[in-house]
């Protein structure tokens, strides 16, 4: 397990409400540390996905505030190009929709694509290009386009865009979500591999088997839009009245048990 | 605990296909079938030409800049030719330069002469009356108001002109289209200093248009696959179709924001920066010698004919 450091990402009483109605998160705090592999788990529709965009600074809170690396993310800060380049480059976000994250014409320029808007010179793009290709063993679709790629073949694609960049954050919104079993364990390895190489993990997640594979902490959300619970995956998991009361799981449901506890 | 109440109907098996065959009146298609079916799959078809880009012809291994800019030349060239044995010419140069760049020339040829008729055919079809174009009658087609109407050699001409025009046209396009990568050829635009933002919207169309073409399909399948009897209803089928482009409206909008936030995820700030660098080569300069001779050789043959 990772040493416990110092706070990287902090969320503090933050609230979101889409076309200022819909409540999405509710007075949400949060505190990830370098090293760590935090799971936000909740049902559909809970606010995982919009505090996650709010790690990425892709929306703002109405309300509360947000801090990556000591420095406060507002959408002013992020218009400030050093600032901008050096967020975005210390934080990856795969997003749960490939297609929207594979928007580039072949899987080369996709993986080129952040390095190159970091302005960074063209042979290391294109080194780290290849590397990341040989890495997540995608060199053989390079000059493919994204249309002619199956399901987790663009989820391949969209990690190795995002891992390119070396970010020291990496945000998984679902990752596991309409994958098959071996591209599922496929992907679990990797952001083990990944975490133990030292990257920090957040990830959203309402798949229970894989929870205690893919995090060492877990913040959990209630259907009203709030964080109601933090802990580790063995005492969230051990919490029946918990898990029913956020509509994680049913009466009817047999205790958990942990089919993907296959990686070591 | 909570239990979903099954309905009594649900758990009767309904009756499904006659044991005695098909014997039933057979459906055709209607024309909102046709029209969704029909237009995906040409669209399918022809985005699908990155097969034939990928084979070793001759074109394929043409500079993709020097092909554009190539063709560009021609279709001047085109458009200056004013004499239809010329034109003729330039047409019948293009099915060899197919055939060398490995495009099956039956496929070739229809691709061309499918849309001829539909774009070309309706608007020079009236030029070809007396009533339009005025002249020497070669087809009476009999009398109005006393009057003699037929088709005219004037007439005729001017139609050929434009239809064999058009036709060298699309089939220059088509080599041009059919031997670039659709990537190869917006890195060339981008090459040639078309503006950034115009090749990057135009890129991210293209891969877009074959998701929503995706949930067009499904869409249109999904409907299909829930309709028993025979739809007579034409309200209906609109209502579906303008039902399908809304719901396709409002799917692309969701999509561009969650690919603009993917875009700002990764650093953009609104400046495409790519990795082609493009090398010319002997067949670069082969190519455009052969092209400037061509356009020298038809150019001076349409003078010496005159006008």
């Amino acid at each position: 397990m990772q040493s416990v450091a110092d706070p990287i990402l902090v969320v503090d009483g933050v609230s979101y409400s889409y076309l200022d109605k819909f409540p999405a998160l509710v007075d949400v705090s949060l505190t990830v540390r370098r090293g760590e592999k935090v799971a936000l788990l909740g049902a559909n529709g809970c606010g995982k996905s919009t505090l996650l965009k709010v790690l990425d600074g892709l929306v703002f809170p109405d309300a509360g505030s947000y801090h990556a690396f000591g420095t406060a993310v507002t959408e002013q800060h992020l218009e400030d190009q050093q600032f901008s380049e050096g967020f975005r480059s210390r934080v990856g976000f795969v997003f749960q929709n490939s297609d929207a994250q594979v928007f580039s014409s072949n899987v080369r320029d996709e993986i080129a694509f952040g390095p190159l808007n970091m302005a960074m010179p063209l042979d290391q793009v294109k080194r780290r290009v290849d590397d990341t290709l040989e890495m997540l063993d995608i060199a053989d679709i390079a000059d493919r386009a994204p249309y002619q790629l199956s399901g987790g073949q663009k989820k391949r694609v969209a990690i190795a865009s995002v891992l390119v960049m070396n970010p020291e954050v990496l945000i998984f919104d679902e990752p596991t979500a309409a994958l098959d079993p071996r591209t599922q364990h496929w992907l679990m390895e990797l952001i083990v591999e990944l975490n133990r190489a030292g990257k920090t993990i957040v990830l959203a997640t309402h798949d229970l088997a894989t929870l205690e594979t893919l995090a060492d902490r877990c913040a959990v959300f209630s259907e009203d839009h709030r964080i109601i619970a933090d802990g580790t995956p063995e005492d969230i998991l051990a919490d029946r009245r918990l898990l029913l009361s956020v509509n994680l799981i049913h009466d009817d449901d047999p205790m958990h048990e942990h089919p993907h506890m296959l990686i070591p | 605990m909570t239990s979903t109440a099954t309905p009594a109907w649900l758990l009767d098996s309904e009756v499904g296909l006659c044991p005695c065959g098909c014997i039933g009146t057979r459906k055709k298609a209607n024309l909102v079938d046709k029209t969704i079916a029909g237009s995906a799959s040409l669209l399918r078809r022809a985005m699908f030409a990155d097969d034939t880009s990928a084979q070793p012809g001759l074109l394929q291994r043409v500079d993709p800049r020097i092909k554009v800019l190539s063709l560009v030349g021609l279709l001047v060239v085109t458009s200056l030719v004013h004499h239809i044995p010329v034109l003729l010419a330039m047409y019948l140069a293009t099915l060899p330069l197919a055939v060398a760049s490995r495009l099956s020339l039956r496929f070739f040829v229809k691709r061309v002469w499918l849309f001829i008729p539909i774009f070309t055919g309706v608007i020079v079809l009236p030029a070809m009356f007396s009533f339009i174009t005025h002249g020497h009658i070669v087809v009476p087609l009999g009398h109005w108001f006393g009057h003699r109407v037929g088709l005219t050699s004037q007439g005729l001409r001017s139609a050929g002109l434009i239809v064999i025009r058009v036709a060298t046209s699309i089939s220059l396009v088509v080599l041009l289209t059919l031997t670039t990568p659709w990537v190869e050829l917006l890195a060339a635009l981008r090459a040639l200093r078309v503006p950034r933002m115009f090749v990057l919207v135009t890129g991210m169309a293209y891969r877009y248009l074959f998701h929503l073409l995706d949930s067009v399909t499904d869409m249109y399948t999904a409907r299909k696959s829930r309709m028993v009897g025979r739809e007579t209803d034409v309200v209906a089928g609109r209502a579906f179709v303008g039902a399908s482009a809304g719901a396709m409206f409002g799917k692309a909008h969701a999509l561009s924001e969650e690919v603009y936030s993917a875009m700002i995820a990764r650093g953009y700030n609104g400046n495409a920066r790519t990795m082609n660098r493009f090398r010319l080569g002997v067949q670069d300069l082969v190519w455009v010698t052969a092209c400037l001779a061509a356009a020298v050789v038809v150019l001076g043959w349409d003078h010496a004919i005159g006008r």
